[in-house]
């Protein structure tokens, strides 16, 4: 049919892309509405031919003739069609199935850079998941009551002393509750400890009082049986008891008929009424619940505070309305009492908060730490990619050459790293498993929903999701870049262009000053964290903790009156102290690092210094304590005597002050002999101060010490004792601990004992978390160090391979191998000293965050600073050592031949 | 730019295509019929190559298309030229003239 056009036969194939908009729209249409489309294309062909049909017809041709001639050169019309729908691009998928199975061969035929590349990735994300997860498990996750965000906790707060959510005294409890409208329900807890008379004989059992409308405020219905009834919060009633999940698996067995069983607490026989959900602690650390019964001392208790208070925020209340309101009554309680109400006010903090705490900034720290771990990780795989598209730079001309666009080359590498990607996350989520596990066993017990950390759902979707944005991250820009330029210089074997080699080290070179900078900034906060730790830990203590094993007892219900609890504790420490392996015995009423067990605070006046009124009396931290306490703990006379033999109870009464009442009360005296006023678990007492002690560091290591007083326990015999001995060996290890438990029996059975403890465990304990932070963000500097060399270790490596050639030419000219070394060396430590330089900056800039779990240190401590650069330099220079010995083994024949 | 050496082929066809509807907008077969008239029929468009040529185009924002009523009542895809199609023409125009100064001065001297 005359002559064709030469121009017109080849297929057509894809241009350079611009996505736009538009494109998108037709894409969009091309899949979802794919039958429309095929109409379309048929109607406009089925127009042309009726078109050509008719002029063939005019130009004097028979219909039929001329209708087999239009469709015959109008080609196949199945292929036309074809054709015109690979425009469309809804060959997508097919060419998504080639691509993916083109992809899973090429990777396989590197195991060794697609091992690296998944293993890294796997790092990074299944860190960052693992990370997510405990922030997911700890912070985000919603707690198990209907509409927790209404559910507020109710603290005093003392202005003068700066306690923000202090205990509640249980008068104000009341009038809080009687007078405010903004709840609906108002309830408070009690701390109690009741003995309990079990199969292992007798036990201390810790339980809440809770008073009326405490199960209703957090909407927690029970799980067997059923919750108190109002009549049950009266006088006789009271006789029920609910517990919790862990103690009807711990002490009934699960037993499903455990409702109706009888619970002997305090000698009285209670009734077990209901279980309570697993999900439930509220208030934490106790899992027995008996009513609250007031009696009317309790109504005018304003003084002594230890009720927790929470209440539901009645319909269309704001959270701003209720602190109005109870900031209203607590003002006229103010004036109503002002002796003991002046100053206090009331802090109203939702329970979501109270749970959480301080965790979430240090959680976020924590997210962050690990997001920079990621990064790395994804620079790492980016720049294999980058190293390895060089070496597939002839594969990738041959499939120019043959046609394929370079969206289509784009796509394929894109598909390729979806594929690592994919591996690395699959790979990742299960070290995440693990890694929360980790985090499991070694998270202090204070962070809220720790033991219930795992791989969920919302933290595999958060996996997916970094899955694919690290795909995205480290993919697109190498497979841009492959097909930047001409990709069909690659046919001439050319791995020398010069200025696609030039972005790509470019490219190269600012991944690995990136990571280094990232490397650097965890190295610093890692070296911050440690310094605050072993600062924390080589902190004056003022006691020794070593083999030091502490009982608790109650001791007033058994030892009534004064005289008899003095005996009892004087002859309990003289026979303590005769236990084969006891070195040391003595008793306090309040031990360091330990929770209050009795009274800790008492009014401190010096004779002839009154203060201003009634209440600008200070407090200073109390205990009465034996004898023997200050040497079993090791705390240092200073000067004066300590507690004999002849301070007992009817003695002139005497005290012993530590250094820091000292400093801030006699700053220029001698207090020995000075007499003091001491209100302490009773009236005011005159005392004669007759020695001063070391300061001991009592609420914690990184708590400055107080100014305490003590008094001799023949003084003021309370009945909080916790006995300390130190021991020869380890106590919990050696038979002193049986030969304890075994004289407190014979002592007195039917007083159990409260807790049994060593000053070691509860150092540990205080530390828990600090040592739980201090681990991950070791471990993820650790990582980001390592991954870091690797990568700086890669591109030095790739560097020496590509001046191979130029390397060869200075040997044969006349360079030493020294030189050679010298300059391989120089390129690294260039880059090692951009990342220094760029990480010292984002790390002056960032570790700002860190304050609050510094222990004096600021942020920008030069030493820590000095190290972690040190550190960096070290593992960079190492990690460019290696490739430059290769670089001086070149044999300069082989290299000038260049292959 | 000038289209690279492998696009030159395809790359003839869309010139004439944009070419020819700078006067009006056409539909599918009064563009192969325009193009055939004006080279005295030396260029008869292989339909097979005109419609996916379109498409891409169309695909490629140069030419925008719109279903109309055409001559005798039917409906028909009725192509125009955008914007960035008259841009494109005059590159694509510029380009076939170095081309076909270098291929005469080729046969020049050969």
């Amino acid at each position: 049919m005359g002559r064709v056009c030469p121009c017109c036969f080849s297929r057509p194939s894809d241009g350079i892309v611009v996505v736009t908009l538009r494109q998108i729209g037709r894409r969009f249409r091309a899949l979802f509405a794919r039958r429309a489309m095929d109409r379309e294309l048929n109607d406009e062909i089925q127009l042309h031919v009726e078109l050509e049909v008719e002029q063939l017809v005019r130009d004097g041709m028979r219909p039929d003739d001329a209708r087999a001639l239009a469709l015959r050169s109008f080609g196949n019309i199945g292929r036309v069609k074809d054709d015109a729908r690979e425009v469309r691009g809804v060959r997508l998928i097919e060419d998504l199935r080639k691509d993916l199975g083109f992809g899973v061969r090429t990777l396989g035929r590197n195991p060794v850079f697609t091992a690296a590349a998944v293993l890294t990735l796997a790092i990074g994300i299944g860190g960052t998941a693992a990370v997510f997860g405990a922030l997911y498990g700890i912070l985000f996750k919603p707690l198990p009551y209907p509409e927790p965000e209404r559910i507020i906790t109710v603290w005093q707060h003392h202005r003068e002393e700066g306690i923000e959510r202090g205990d509640v005294s249980p008068a104000n409890f009341i009038d809080w509750r009687d007078r405010s409208r903004a709840f609906a329900t108002l309830a408070a807890a009690e701390p109690y400890s009741m003995d309990y008379s079990g199969p292992e004989g007798a036990e201390h059992v810790g339980t809440w009082l809770v008073s009326a409308g405490f199960f209703e405020t957090f909407g927690t219905a029970a799980v067997l049986g059923r919750t108190f009834t109002p009549d049950e919060y009266e006088l006789g009633g009271n006789r029920v008891v609910v517990i919790g999940y862990d103690s009807w698996r711990r002490r009934f067995a699960g037993d499903s008929a455990v409702v109706g069983r009888t619970f002997v607490l305090d000698s009285v026989p209670h009734i077990i009424v209901g279980v309570l959900p697993r999900a439930f602690r509220f208030p934490p650390g106790r899992d027995v619940w008996v009513p609250k019964v007031f009696t009317e001392s309790e109504r005018s208790r304003r003084a002594s505070a230890y009720y927790l208070v929470a209440g539901r925020l009645g319909p269309g209340v704001t959270l701003e309305a209720a602190r109005g309101e109870l900031g209203r009554v607590a003002d006229e309680l103010a004036r109503d009492y002002p002796r003991t109400n002046a100053g206090t006010g009331v802090t109203l903090v939702p329970l979501t908060e109270q749970v959480v705490g301080n965790a979430r900034a240090r959680l976020w720290i924590l997210m962050g730490a690990v997001a920079f771990v990621l990064l790395i990780a994804c620079a790492n795989v980016a720049s294999l990619l980058l190293a390895r598209t060089l070496r597939r730079q002839h594969e990738l001309a041959v499939r120019a050459a043959l046609g394929a666009g370079r969206n289509r080359i784009v796509r394929q590498l894109v598909t390729e790293s979806l594929l690592i990607a994919a591996a690395g996350g699959v790979a990742g989520v299960l070290l995440a498993n693990w890694l929360l596990g980790a985090i499991r066993a070694l998270a202090p017990a204070t962070l809220p929903g720790v033991d219930e950390l795992s791989i969920s759902p919302p933290v595999l979707a958060f996996g997916l999701a970094v899955t694919i944005t690290t795909a995205i991250l480290f993919g697109v820009a190498p497979a841009l870049h492959a097909v930047s330029g001409d990709i069909r210089e690659g046919l001439i074997g050319s791995s020398r262009s010069a200025t696609a080699g030039r972005s790509r080290r470019r490219l190269q070179s600012s991944l690995v000053i990136g990571e280094l900078a990232l490397a650097l900034v965890l190295v610093v906060s890692a070296g911050l964290l440690v310094r605050s730790f072993v600062g924390l830990l080589r902190v004056d203590r003022g006691f020794d903790s070593r083999n030091v094993l502490a009982v608790t007892v109650q001791s007033w219900g058994y030892y009534p009156t004064p005289p008899q609890r003095a005996n009892f504790v004087r002859e309990m420490q003289e026979q303590l102290a005769t236990i084969p392996g006891v070195r040391a015995a003595g008793m306090t009423s309040s031990l360091p690092l330990a929770e209050a067990i009795g009274a800790e605070e008492a009014g401190f006046e010096i004779e002839g210094r009154p203060a201003a009124g009634p209440e600008q009396i200070p407090t200073v931290h109390a205990a009465a304590v034996t004898s023997g306490y200050f040497g079993t703990l090791g705390i240092a006379l200073r000067g004066g005597r300590l507690f004999a033999e002849t301070d007992e109870l009817n003695s002139a009464p005497v005290a012993v002050v530590n250094e820091t009442l000292v400093k801030r009360y006699w700053p220029d005296q001698n207090p020995i002999g000075k007499r003091i006023i001491l209100r302490f678990a009773g009236p005011p007492v005159a005392r004669e101060v007759v020695g001063i002690v070391s300061d001991v560091r009592h609420g914690g290591l990184q708590e400055a010490p107080r100014p305490t007083v003590f008094v001799p326990h023949a003084q003021s015999p309370t009945g909080a004792n916790t006995f300390v001995l130190r021991t020869a060996a380890d106590p919990r290890a050696g038979p002193a601990l049986d030969a304890v438990r075994r004289l407190f029996r014979t002592t007195n059975a039917a007083m159990p004992i409260a807790t049994v403890t060593t000053l070691d465990e509860l150092l540990a304990n205080s530390l828990a978390e600090r040592r739980f932070n201090l681990a991950l963000l070791g471990a993820f500097a650790g990582v980001a160090l390592l991954l870091a060399a690797v990568g700086i270790y890669g591109v030095m490596s790739q560097v020496t391979n590509e001046r191979t050639h130029e390397m060869g030419v200075r040997l044969a000219l006349g360079a030493t191998t020294g030189d050679v070394l010298r300059m391989v060396l120089r390129e690294g430590g260039t880059l090692a000293i951009a990342g220094t330089g760029l990480g010292v900056a984002g790390a002056l800039g960032l570790t700002g965050a860190l304050r609050t779990m510094l222990f004096e240190i600021t942020p920008a401590d030069p030493v820590t600073y000095a190290g972690g650069i040190a550190l960096l330099l070290s593992v960079a220079l190492f990690a460019c050592y290696i490739p430059a010995r290769r670089a001086t083994r070149i044999d300069p024949v082989t290299a000038l031949r260049g292959e | 730019m000038s289209p690279a050496p492998a696009d030159r082929l395809q790359g003839t066809l869309d010139l004439l295509i944009l070419r020819t509807l700078v006067r009006e907008p056409l539909h599918g077969w009064a563009i192969s019929r325009r193009i055939r008239e004006r080279s005295d029929d030396m260029l008869q468009v292989n339909q097979g190559s005109l419609y996916p040529a379109l498409h891409r185009l169309e695909d490629h924002g140069k030419i925008s298309a719109e279903w109309r009523v055409v001559d005798s009542g039917r409906r028909g895809k009725v192509y125009r030229l955008t914007a960035a199609g008259r841009r494109q023409l005059e590159l694509e125009q510029d380009g076939w003239d170095e081309f076909v100064l270098a291929v005469s001065r080729v046969l020049q001297t050969a």
